[in-house]
């Protein structure tokens, strides 16, 4: 068996800077990482630290994957020093992936705010090598302002299939900032969507409070609890259920999640904090 | 089988001399000098060690589960350890580690390393601490699986038992140095009288403890009942480090010659940061949250990890805590907490909503 421990190092061959604080890692590691969509790797910045992020890139791509990374903490300000052509590390993948077989012929919804967009991308582009395969792809994405967005020189790409379906909000339009989308909270944006929930699936990413206000609105909408997916975002150190710092009661939220239908942890503590 | 106590314990000294067995370390509980505790020491020439008595001040895990320990390019020599005197407590504890870390999902190497290069002798408690309670959590003071050998005191007698595979090797091996005889009927009975003894002297010791039933119901009483409890705690996370099943880790790189090595390390689930996130999220802020985190982990989560409690009932934690906190009255006070607001699951509460 590997061991779990063993980093693998990876090659960072370009940076995109994507919003003042969040910014896309290219990483080229040096064996191939096969992930399945919504699982997370361990980034690590060698004698500094590591930390969990979901890839953001296909996961029909192993050779190469992208990291979307928000500056909030100690390593992330490392992450966020690093240059094209400096060596990190790579563990994983770890945990849950997203259930895209339950998904296929559905109509799928999309929410995320946020540095969230960063696995619901990967959720995306995977869906996108095989776009017929669904009914519709409805994504509905939210920031605090227009600086904030990421990912905005591909969202004009990702309009142009006919089942495709994209929606963006921003909290607010500070002076100086030009936006000629909705502003509103993005669970707001939940009114434009034509979906009927009744056997579709909803995908939920973001932070806490959005996660939790998203899933109440997505519930209420008539959405089943077993149909709304959503990734928990805990301290998952170790990766694989040995630290146990991710427990969300007595489940890991690094080997059981971090994907969760909603039903399974409902009546767990301290799902949103 | 029956052994001269005298014997064995020089086979056990010859072991050390003579490299009977090929044994590089054979470790044994010692005596501290104000003859109260006892601790893990390496044996050599002129340690007088006890292998009955009762449990040793830190758990078995210690020697198993460092307390720091590189966990990547680490080269395992081929070595072979022996450890003596482990109580029935820290067995357990080991059958509980064994699964978190030895699994078709995971391997420790570290742990599987020690593991697979130690022989463990345990032996029955001939005396219980103030603080023992396996009792109450359905432990007995002597090992019943999980060792390789075990001894149980019979006058100037050892009674050996072979639990395992490494156990019939080393018995075999005793043979060829000592002799052995086969026990009598009244031997047997001896030992079982003596057996029940102890085990009936803890539950006396331990009378007024409540017997561990409905643990799942730790979960009902409100936070306010856990304040109450652990209003005199610090949050050191001296019992979960001295636990012999509490194995939470936390994850450092360590620099070694040209590269960084992880290294792992205990962690506290008592400690403010622990389940903290980046962005400052942090699930129990509160002393009081981390100090039931606890007792649900060891009573809850462990057994819908592991189908084990978490807890030996070693008493370890109540010796550690510098609050005196008694963890075998906490549960008391808490289990069946009938006039705490028993509570459904945690609803979330539905305002400022838009609608659909």
């Amino acid at each position: 068996m590997n061991n779990l421990f063993e980093v693998i190092p990876a090659k960072v061959f370009g940076v995109d800077q994507e919003s003042p604080l969040i910014r896309t890692l290219h990483l080229e590691p040096e064996r191939p990482i096969s992930f399945k969509t919504g699982q997370f790797v361990e980034l690590t910045i060698p004698g500094i630290g590591e930390g969990p992020f979901t890839p953001s890139s296909s996961h029909f791509i192993s050779d190469h994957l992208d990291l979307t990374v928000m500056k909030t903490g100690f390593v992330t300000n490392y992450i966020h020093q690093t240059h094209v052509g400096e060596k990190v590390g790579l563990r994983g993948p770890f945990g849950s992936h997203y259930p895209l077989d339950k998904f296929k012929g559905k109509e799928l919804l999309i929410l995320g705010g946020g540095c969230g967009l960063a696995p619901l991308r990967s959720l995306f582009m995977t869906l996108l090598d095989e776009v017929d395969d669904y009914k519709s792809i409805t994504f509905l994405a939210g920031a605090k302002t227009p600086n904030d967005c990421i990912y905005k020189d591909q969202i004009d790409d990702w309009r142009k299939y006919s089942n495709v379906n994209i929606f963006r909000a921003v909290d607010e339009v500070p002076a100086g900032q030009k936006w000629d989308e909705d502003v509103c909270l993005v669970t707001k944006l939940l009114e434009k969507v034509q979906i009927d929930p009744k056997g579709n699936p909803a995908v939920v990413c973001g932070p806490p409070v959005m996660m939790k206000f998203g899933t109440l609105d997505l519930l209420r909408a008539g959405y089943a609890e077993d149909q709304i997916y959503l990734s928990m975002e805990k301290k998952m150190y170790c990766g694989f259920g040995q630290c146990r710092h991710c427990m969300v009661g007595s489940y890991y939220a690094c080997k059981d999640g971090p994907v969760f239908p909603y039903s399974q942890i409902k009546n767990e503590e301290d799902i949103w904090d | 089988m029956l052994i001269k106590a005298s014997d064995f314990i020089s086979f056990l000294q010859r072991c050390g001399n003579e490299r009977i067995g090929e044994y590089d370390e054979i470790i044994v509980p010692v005596m501290s000098s104000d003859e109260d505790t006892l601790n893990w020491k390496k044996l050599d020439n002129n340690l007088t060690f006890s292998l009955e008595s009762s449990r040793t001040v830190d758990p078995l895990k210690i020697l198993y589960y460092l307390f720091r320990d590189s966990v990547t390019d680490k080269k395992y020599k081929k070595s072979k350890r022996l450890v003596a005197g482990v109580k029935a407590c820290d067995i357990n504890a080991l059958v509980l580690l064994d699964k978190a870390m030895i699994n078709e999902e995971f391997v420790d190497p570290s742990y599987k390393y020690w593991r697979e290069t130690t022989t463990v002798i345990s032996v029955d408690c001939t005396t219980i601490k103030d603080s023992c309670h396996c009792d109450l959590i359905g432990g007995l003071p002597y090992p019943s699986r999980g060792f390789d050998l075990n001894l149980s005191r019979i006058d100037e007698y050892y009674y050996i038992t072979a639990g395992s595979e490494k156990g019939d090797v080393l018995l075999t091996l005793i043979k060829q140095y000592c002799s052995v005889e086969a026990p009598s009927d009244d031997a047997v009975n001896k030992i079982n009288g003596f057996r029940n003894q102890i085990a009936s002297e803890l539950r006396y010791q331990n009378q007024k403890y409540n017997s561990r039933e409905n643990l799942r119901t730790l979960k009902y009483p409100a936070i306010e009942n856990w304040q109450n409890n652990s209003k005199d705690c610090v949050g050191c996370g001296a019992c979960t480090n001295i636990c012999p099943s509490c194995y939470c880790l936390i994850l450092n790189d360590e620099s070694k010659a040209e590269k960084f090595v992880k290294v792992r390390s205990y962690d506290s689930c008592q400690l403010h940061g622990y389940a903290r996130v980046a962005g400052g999220g942090n699930p129990r802020p509160k002393i009081s949250q981390r100090f039931r985190n606890r007792y649900l982990c060891k009573f809850c989560y462990m057994m819908d990890n592991f189908e084990m409690l978490g807890c030996t009932g070693c008493g370890r934690c109540i010796d550690a805590c510098p609050a005196e906190i008694d963890f075998r009255e906490v549960v008391d006070k808490l289990v069946n907490h009938v006039d705490s607001v028993i509570s459904e699951p945690p609803k979330i509460k539905t305002q400022t909503l838009g609608r659909l």
